[in-house]
């Protein structure tokens, strides 16, 4: 206990140092902006905004990007109290009552009790990151290649189950993206791989390209698609405090919300993803009048808001931990990562305390400033949401451009990325998630450098994967997760829960 | 195309079909290039051991998907956009060849050349091109937008981030 408190205090004088306090609330900030657009989501936000980052010190761009993240979630909750379209898959279930009670004029109280519970949520998820990270960090410790190789097996197999649609589909996606992290020199040998023989494909598929590309690109072809039908609440926002009788019927919603966020998001697949559909399930047949349920229940924003929340941050527990990413946005920083040259992993908080610790402390400022920073701007993001979509793609496509443009100040790779967004567009179009190809993608060059040193050990017996017990039962719980899945019965219930 | 429907008939679930189709080319094309390289063997793999594997790997994926598409019920094909895909990508690929100037080689021989317009003029005008992609673009509003935000962006990206963007090398040389 003695260390948790030593650790966080060595976290908040890094993060408290004004260069971090800054880039902290800019990422907030700009990340709340821009996941206020209605469509784009956290994934797109990280990943128009990743470019910004990297002229910055590898702490200090972590903590923005992670600003980037919260403030894109909470953006996302706005746009969909108030537009009822949500920026991405875990706001959908706010926009049910949110959107209901902002019509009868309770928008105020509704976006009032979201940042309220996001912020405890936020709290007390910091304190978890804080604690299990030391104690997951140790059993890392453990791992081999062979053991590395099984949880990052294990981990694309709770992608795949957890992801929404179709599971063969996202089976495909991940095994593309494994496909094309494998173009570029060979890690050993340095011989070209899939390459066309285009010196520009030698050092592989950049991933800034490939994720705003698939994520930022496409998102706007495809928004373009849609007729523009926003229904914009009209009249006043009312009193952004929510009165007694809301908060009453409030903080238990967000208890429950914030322990079943905070568990489901250190599931690797997207675990977070479930933590509002389950929240807002449980709420719902909790409640003494389920029908006031879709009609603008406040128990159904606080809870589904709280384990957002809290799922968004614990999700950053396995990657800190173990350096396996366990959704696409943490695959994000993934590439981030790297590119600032930190190899994710336990050895982080020993080599680099003040990045981790740092991180994690600056989740909690972070979320202090949404709470400060995103009241009183209430009004701005309104009006930034009646600027017609036929203004905001261009603004989209030419941030994005220069964005693309100045990671390596090569002409090339904004080229390669309009590439890419076609191509996700199309992939969309085939019923195909772009997240899981993300994951495969990011974990495709870890899982092959593991798997070859694995092999070299054991000498080219695969048995040496079923002998090692911790990697045995990695591949044991992904084996039940697979047969769990294509049980037909649970994989409806599935489909329950995604629709309901 | 049509919307909506399930399909009726022999196929299915034409999305899937066409789904399984793509990763099923896919995995011979990547096989193909990767058909050259070296997969040594499992003690000491080569270069080409994982394009083949994770190759086939597609491909069965893409099988399954396909055989898939003829026995079970699925979502018929959703229509492709042409208009908006198109003049994103032209207005993305215009950014890129103008904003520091591009040399395109040609197959006869020589090549073109793209001017090196900078962030002053590349981006109004990949802006301009994107319009053409939104059938709701008013060209008067969007035109001012267009400075709006070359304004801006060059005000954000170029004094206060301090990127290296060229400016307009065609009229400043830099």
């Amino acid at each position: 206990m003695g260390d948790l408190f030593s650790n966080l205090a060595l976290g908040f004088s890094v993060a408290l140092s004004l260069n971090n306090l800054l880039l902290c609330f800019a990422g907030c900030m700009i990340g709340t902006l821009i996941g206020v657009l209605p469509g784009v989501g956290p994934i797109a936000t990280i990943a128009m905004l990743l470019p910004l980052t990297f002229k910055v010190d590898p702490t200090g761009a972590l903590i923005m990007l992670a600003g980037i993240y919260y403030g894109a979630q909470y953006g996302g909750s706005t746009t969909a109290i108030l537009v009822n379209i949500p920026g991405e898959a875990t706001s959908v279930v706010t926009t049910i009552d949110g959107h209901e009670m902002a019509k009868r004029g309770r928008a105020g109280a509704a976006l009032g009790i979201s940042a309220l519970g996001s912020f405890f949520a936020g709290c007390f998820a910091t304190v978890l990151v804080a604690a299990l990270g030391a104690p997951l960090t140790k059993v890392a410790l453990f791992f081999g290649p062979a053991e590395y190789f099984s949880l990052m097996v294990m981990g694309l197999v709770f992608a795949t189950v957890l992801a929404r649609g179709s599971i063969i589909k996202a089976v495909g996606m991940i095994f593309v993206g494994l496909l094309l992290s494998t173009v570029g020199q060979d890690l050993e040998t340095g011989t070209e791989r899939l390459t066309f023989g285009w010196s520009e494909l030698s050092d592989g598929v950049d991933f800034a390209v490939l994720a705003m590309g698939v994520f930022g690109f496409a998102e706007v072809i495809r928004n373009l698609e849609n007729p523009e039908a926003r229904d914009v609440v009209k009249g006043s926002i009312g009193s952004l405090l929510p009165n007694r009788e809301e908060m009453n019927r409030s903080y238990l919603p967000v208890l429950r919300g914030t322990l079943i966020g905070s568990i489901l998001g250190i599931l690797p697949g997207n675990g977070a993803l479930l933590g509002p559909f389950a929240s807002y399930t449980i709420e719902k047949k909790m409640a003494k009048d389920p029908s006031r349920f879709g009609k603008g229940a406040i128990e159904g924003v606080a809870g589904p808001e709280s384990a957002n929340n809290a799922g968004a941050q614990t999700s950053f527990i396995p990657l800190l931990t173990l350096g396996i990413p366990p959704n696409a946005v943490m695959a994000l920083m993934v590439g981030a990562m790297t590119i600032q040259g930190i190899v994710p992993g336990p050895q982080v908080m020993t080599k680099s305390p003040n990045l981790f610790w740092g991180m994690v402390a600056s989740m909690w400022i972070g979320n202090l400033m949404l709470l400060v920073i995103n009241l009183p701007l209430v009004g701005m993001w309104v009006k930034l949401l009646k600027v017609p979509y036929r203004l905001m793609y261009p603004a989209i496509l030419i941030f994005c451009c220069i964005g693309m443009y100045s990671i390596n100040n090569n002409p090339i790779d904004v080229m390669l990325t309009a590439f890419f967004g076609l191509a996700g567009y199309l992939l969309v179009k085939m019923g195909f998630e772009p997240a899981p190809l993300l994951l495969g993608f990011v974990l495709g060059k870890l899982m092959e450098e593991n798997l070859r040193r694995a092999m070299i050990i054991a000498r080219g017996d695969l048995s040496t994967f079923v002998e090692r017990p911790l990697s045995a039962a990695l591949l044991a719980i992904a084996v039940l997760l697979v047969s769990i899945a294509v049980i037909p019965s649970i994989n409806k219930k599935r489909d329950v829960v995604f629709t309901e | 195309m049509e919307e909506n429907s399930q399909g009726a008939g022999f196929v299915k679930a034409p999305q899937d079909l066409a789904a399984g189709l793509f990763l099923i080319a896919l995995a011979l094309f990547a096989f193909w290039l990767g058909s050259n390289l070296n997969p040594g063997t499992l003690r000491s793999m080569g270069p080409g051991m994982l394009p083949r594997i994770v190759s086939a790997l597609v491909g069965i994926t893409g099988v399954v998907l396909t055989v898939n598409a003829f026995l079970l019920n699925g979502s018929a094909l959703d229509r492709i956009a042409f208009r908006g895909p198109l003049f994103v990508t032209i207005a993305i690929i215009v950014f890129g060849l103008t904003i520091r100037g591009f040399q395109i080689p040609l197959p006869g021989g020589g090549s073109l050349t793209a001017p090196a317009l900078g962030i002053l003029g590349a981006g109004p005008l990949a802006i301009m091109v994107s319009g053409f992609a939104s059938p709701e673009t008013k060209w008067g509003e969007l035109f001012i937008f267009a400075i709006g935000m070359t304004v801006l962006c060059t005000a954000m990206f170029k004094l206060a981030l301090n990127l290296p963007i060229p400016l307009s090398p065609i009229i400043f040389g830099y």
